[in-house]
């Protein structure tokens, strides 16, 4: 690995959704690659990483994937404290689950990080045939909320990596680098440029 | 298929279907040694699990500690009678009336819980000592049958969830993952759901119920010891619509791991980890999906004679056990990392069980009902507060 001018950032991302859209399915794409047709229901929340390289940074991605029923969403601030990214899952095939998904956009905005990327997923897209939610609808609703939107399928594992890849791109990286060891804030010049060579 | 049979020829028998059961699961492991890899097999309760050799080692050890146990309780009731554990009620009844052979008894149940009770006693010992059967008996006996009748097509949020939850309870399990088990499993949770609406269905309760299936072999009695355990062994406010008690549990056990585990408590608040993060789990489901099978069930046994204190117990001996690597993480990652590798492996249940109760300080009952008094008043101020803010988010979203 280059070791001169790489960045290694944490981020602590949530995923939040109605109950059995795919959240841990989404995870278990993306971490290791596996689908399982019947996924274990999650209770409370599970913890995934995974790292992935863009630019010239990596991303460790600490995931939190919550359970989905509706009274397990008072435990739900634990999960999004901090969170640097928040994927909000739908069912494609499922308005309510679309519904429920505002109102959890409209919950982060109010209450998560304000410099929070956000990602609408829909998932399911292979089931066309059941669809429910039109994915311009969606489209026009992440637009005006300001989240990017993807359609995804965990089973067939279509933009389930873009989605984690999108976020790692838009994360306003250096405010977000917890790691205090030799790290340089590029993006502030004048004052310490000189003594601060440990990345060099 | 633990119990020594009634007699030799049978016993002999059984130790060498065991000892056939054992060669079938030592033969992979000794291949795996040569490859220093995991092997999967099957536990006693039909769970595939991944080990080691050590691990496989283990569960052979666990296997004989429980025919040895076994041995004890048959020979206890020859000695004192069937139902000999259930003259052991010196609390219950007045100090004058108290016998000295229902202090005895009481002794030795308490000892020999804590070493496990063999699984073909399990079922009836439960039942007894959880008070399962005394609530199965204010009822007519007809009850379970009239209340899965009346209610096996009504479509409810708490039966759609049920539905759903199905095939995603111990998915891959040999039994609980057949149509057989489906059904079975449906019908205690969607009957309970009908007699507790506070509670209805929660989740997590699909894989309390599942283990008390396979525990109690009767989907009836699985049900009185799922009702007695929500009704009466638990906390009452754990499962209810907003989980209160699951966060007044949490606030609880925080300040517990404060004053018992200082250290560890000191440094995962310094790396800003909150223990919720792992405990919530761990409490909801009673461990069912953390610890291997075995070990939950040596849990529960104690859990169901002394009631939900064990829970904190064994939680902060979670901890406990791996205080040195806790204190040199880091980050979230780490920590979990640290606890799951510890929780997925003790197949060991004396390795755990003896932490908890004799290394920490034990915790009451009693103890825990008065910390979780203290913390109900700021848990409800701060879930009122939050259905509030969002109302009115809502409600404001809707306007736009």
């Amino acid at each position: 690995m280059a070791s001169s001018g790489n960045k290694n950032i944490n981020a602590k991302l949530v995923l939040l959704g109605d109950v059995a859209t795919g959240k841990s399915s989404l995870v278990l794409r993306f971490v290791k690659g596996q689908f399982v047709e019947f996924q274990e229901s999650t209770i409370g929340a599970a913890f995934f990483s995974q790292t992935v390289a863009v630019n010239d940074a990596t991303v460790k991605f600490e995931i939190w994937d919550t359970a989905g029923q509706e009274r397990y969403h008072s435990l739900a601030p634990m999960y999004y404290r901090g969170a640097a990214a928040a994927i909000i899952v739908y069912d494609i095939t499922n308005q309510a689950s679309f519904d429920r998904a505002k109102k959890w956009v409209q919950e982060l905005q109010a209450q998560g990080n304000p410099n929070m990327v956000m990602a609408l997923a829909g998932n399911k897209s292979d089931l066309l045939d059941a669809r429910k939610v039109a994915a311009e609808e969606a489209q026009t609703y992440a637009q005006e909320n300001g989240l990017f939107f993807m359609e995804t399928s965990a089973k067939t594992a279509t933009n389930v990596n873009d989605v984690f890849y999108e976020i790692a791109k838009r994360l306003p990286r250096l405010q977000q680098a917890p790691n205090p060891s030799g790290m340089v804030l590029v993006d502030r010049p004048a004052d310490r440029a000189t003594g601060a060579s440990c990345c060099s | 298929m633990y119990g020594g049979g009634s007699g030799t020829h049978q016993s002999k028998r059984e130790m060498s279907l065991e000892y056939q059961a054992q060669i079938s699961i030592l033969r992979p492991s000794i291949r795996a040694r040569r490859a220093n890899m995991t092997v999967k097999f099957q536990d006693v309760h039909g769970f595939t699990v991944e080990g080691n050799v050590d691990d496989v080692n283990v569960l052979n050890e666990v296997r004989e500690k429980l025919r040895q146990q076994c041995r004890v309780w048959w020979a206890l009731e020859a000695n004192k009678g069937v139902n000999w554990y259930l003259e052991t009620h010196v609390s219950s009844t007045l100090k004058s009336s108290l016998k000295f052979s229902a202090l005895v008894n009481a002794i030795t149940l308490k000892r020999l819980i804590k070493k496990g009770i063999p699984l073909n006693f399990r079922p009836k010992v439960w039942f007894s000592l959880s008070g399962a059967a005394k609530k199965k008996s204010t009822v007519p006996d007809s009850y379970y049958n009239d209340m899965t009748s009346a209610v096996f097509d009504m479509v409810t949020p708490a039966t759609k969830q049920i539905d759903q939850d199905l095939p995603r309870t111990f998915p891959g399990h040999p039994w609980l993952d057949t149509s057989d088990g489906h059904s079975a499993l449906r019908r205690v949770l969607v009957a309970y759901s009908f007699r507790d609406s506070d509670v209805g269905y929660c989740q997590g309760l699909n894989y309390v119920a599942a283990l008390l299936l396979l525990v109690m072999k009767t989907e009836e009695d699985a049900f009185w010891m799922l009702a007695v355990l929500l009704e009466n062994v638990l906390f009452n406010d754990c499962y209810t619509y907003n989980l209160s008690g699951c966060h007044v549990d949490q606030r609880v056990f925080r300040d517990l791991l404060a004053k018992k585990c200082p250290r560890i408590a000191t440094h995962l608040e310094g790396i800003d980890f909150d223990v919720s993060l792992v405990c919530t789990e761990w409490f909801l489901c009673l461990f069912s999906k953390s610890l291997p099978s075995e070990t939950t069930l040596r849990v529960w046994d104690i859990l169901f004679y002394e009631g939900a204190n064990v829970l904190f117990n064994v939680a902060l001996a979670i901890f406990k056990m791996n205080e040195e690597e806790l204190l040199v993480t880091h980050q979230v990652g780490d920590v979990i990392n640290v606890i799951q590798k510890t929780t997925h492996h003790l197949f060991d249940p004396d390795e755990l069980l003896t932490v908890a109760f004799d290394k920490i300080g034990f915790t009451t009952t009693t103890t825990i009902s008065k910390q979780r008094k203290k913390q109900e008043p700021a848990v409800m101020a701060e879930l009122d507060q939050r259905l509030r803010r969002l109302n009115s988010l809502h409600e404001n979203g809707d306007e736009n």
